[in-house]
């Protein structure tokens, strides 16, 4: 495991902001952090590279404790802030230098290569950059560098289409180059078509794990009910749920692959059946609707 | 603790202020001396010594004999506001601009994601700012020097009288700067910080001038860090003045360092708050 976080939580008076958070990151994978505003995402990623320093619980990255030993965590880091802000009276060059020389392992090359790929001037100044393009400038000291671990909190905010699919790719080449990536994001489709794993963070608790692969495996079956279905064979019992009837409609989830389901399902009574990938949307959906602040069901 | 990047950094933040103090320091000295020397020495002292109350010598913290000569009114120069506010002015400004400025812009967050030790960048920022006091207070004493020996005054006052009066005016820096960035340290606001330095430059202006003019509160004076800076009192007695100027560097330059260590202990251990 690359990162490692055990009961690690962040309270600040009586507001907690990170509750009891235990995960693992593996070493190689895209590892996506998912959840909405004031979640804990951000505290998390803060905890691990040292801005805040935890309430109890412990984090380590690359065998470092994130606490006592932050200068090696972040020399194997390489992190971009959900609000990355440069220094406005230097200009692209000039941000690039700074960073390159802050980090020596960064490549200064490889910042100009990115930058060139994000379609970014950096001769013009910081001051005068739009916001997309300042986030193009960090993405750019970002990705230069080759640790091991890449930390991106909301990478493709204020981009345009190209860019965002520059980053994707940068994010997957990252991975072909043996890094680990945690990427956290509100578009799930971002997550969805990027990540091995994702974890969803509600009122500062993890409350979900899902691997991508298992839940690009899963689908959800409706059809309108022409008479009335028997029970499920015991083969496919354990992949099978049926839910309940609803206006004449029927919904099942099937969770691994679909091909034993298809003969099944072709001697039920049904019409206008609609087979669709579950999505990362629907789990998402699971645990944010209906629920109280607290992250428990309404 | 040193950062070659962050030096140069810091360096490229501080040019605009210090060229414009250095300009202003450069041209001070020369009118300043100009403008003295249209009022004849009897004039001012006759006004000085007979006009004027004597109990207003505890004011001005030198016997008014000594500010009658040429020497002693080259020294007003270094009370004048262009010299103590700007000194001012530099040590809040460049302090106060260590963790809070940064923090509040949000530069900081970057910054610390790379392997730099906070101590680091809080030392480097440091050297940086009392590096470039020493050049302005060099700045200082050249054009004092120049303006005396190529002025109208010129053979009637020792230039090198000034020099502990200008290594005061580096010590006055290098307390402030040092106090600044020690409240910039537990800060996020800049304007916060520098609020409560020109509150606490206040109160020590007032604690001095208590102290100088009630002989019952005359221990309030102590109170304030001003207390130690006395150029005038370093022109007006040679002999003394360098046992002094140990005396004064001892406060102010020991109240700098305290004030930088304690600071670089703060934000070594807080937590920084996400931009916002």
């Amino acid at each position: 495991m690359l990162v490692h976080t055990e009961h690690l939580s962040k309270r600040y008076g009586t507001f907690t902001a990170l509750d009891g958070c235990s995960l693992q990151v593996r070493a190689g994978e895209i590892f996506g952090l998912l959840g909405p505003n004031g979640a804990g995402k951000t505290t998390l990623l803060r905890l691990l590279l040292g801005y805040i320093r935890p309430s109890s619980g412990s984090a380590r990255v690359a065998g470092f404790d994130c606490v006592r030993q932050s200068l090696e965590v972040r020399g194997r880091t390489a992190y971009l802030p959900g609000e990355a802000r440069l220094f406005r009276r230097m200009n692209g060059h000039m941000v690039l230098d700074f960073f390159s020389r802050l980090r020596p392992e960064c490549r200064r090359d490889r910042a100009a290569g990115v930058a060139r790929r994000l379609d970014l001037d950096c001769g013009r100044q910081v001051a005068r950059m739009s916001t997309g393009m300042r986030q193009k400038l960090a993405l750019a000291v970002v990705l230069a560098t080759e640790s091991p671990l890449v930390i991106l909190d909301e990478p493709t905010a204020n981009l345009d289409p190209t860019a965002r699919a520059e980053v994707l790719d940068l994010v997957r080449e990252a991975r072909a180059a043996g890094r680990t990536v945690i990427f956290s994001s509100h578009v799930l489709s971002e997550v969805e078509e990027t990540c091995d794993r994702v974890a969803i963070v509600r009122a500062g608790r993890l409350v979900h794990e899902q691997s991508l692969d298992h839940l690009r495996r899963r689908h959800r079956i409706t059809a309108r009910l022409t008479g009335p279905i028997g029970a499920v064979p015991a083969a496919l019992a354990h992949q099978v749920t049926v839910g309940g009837e609803t206006d004449g409609r029927i919904a099942l989830e099937a969770s691994d692959s679909l091909a034993p389901l298809l003969g099944w399902l072709a001697t039920l009574p049904l019409d206008e059946v609609r087979i669709e990938p579950v999505g990362l949307s629907a789990v998402y959906d699971a645990f944010h609707r209906d629920r109280g602040a607290d992250g428990r069901t309404a | 603790m040193w950062n070659t990047a962050i030096w140069r950094k810091t360096w490229g933040d501080q040019r605009g202020l210090l060229l414009a103090l250095g300009a202003l320091w450069t041209a001070f000295p020369w009118i300043y001396i100009w403008l003295s020397s249209q009022i004849p020495m009897p004039a001012f002292q006759d006004v000085l010594l007979r006009a004027i109350p004597q109990d207003w010598q505890k004011l001005s913290g030198v016997p008014f004999t000594e500010v009658a000569t040429h020497a002693g009114r080259v020294a007003l120069a270094f009370v004048d506001p262009v010299v103590v506010l700007a000194a001012t002015v530099w040590g809040i400004t460049r302090g106060s601009d260590a963790v809070s400025g940064q923090v509040e812009r949000g530069t900081m967050e970057m910054v610390l994601a790379q392997p730099v030790r906070r101590t680091a960048v809080f030392v480097t920022q440091a050297l940086a700012t009392t590096v470039a006091s020493a050049v302005l207070c060099g700045v200082l004493f050249l054009a004092v020097w120049t303006a005396i020996a190529t002025g109208p005054w010129a053979g009637k006052v020792d230039p090198l009288r000034f020099v502990p009066a200008t290594l005061n005016v580096f010590g006055l820096m290098t307390c402030l700067a040092g106090i600044s960035a020690c409240v910039s340290a537990a800060d996020s606001y800049r304007w916060r910080t520098i609020g409560i330095l020109c509150g606490f430059y206040v109160f020590s202006i007032l604690a001095k001038l208590v102290g100088r003019l009630s002989q019952t509160l005359s221990w309030v004076g102590y109170l304030s860090v001003l207390n130690a800076y006395e150029p005038q009192r370093l022109v007006g007695d040679p002999a003394a003045a360098w046992p002094l100027l140990t005396a004064y560097s001892a406060v102010l330059l020991g109240t700098g360092l305290a004030a930088y260590v304690t600071g670089a202990v703060i934000f070594s251990r807080r937590d920084l708050p996400a931009p916002l």
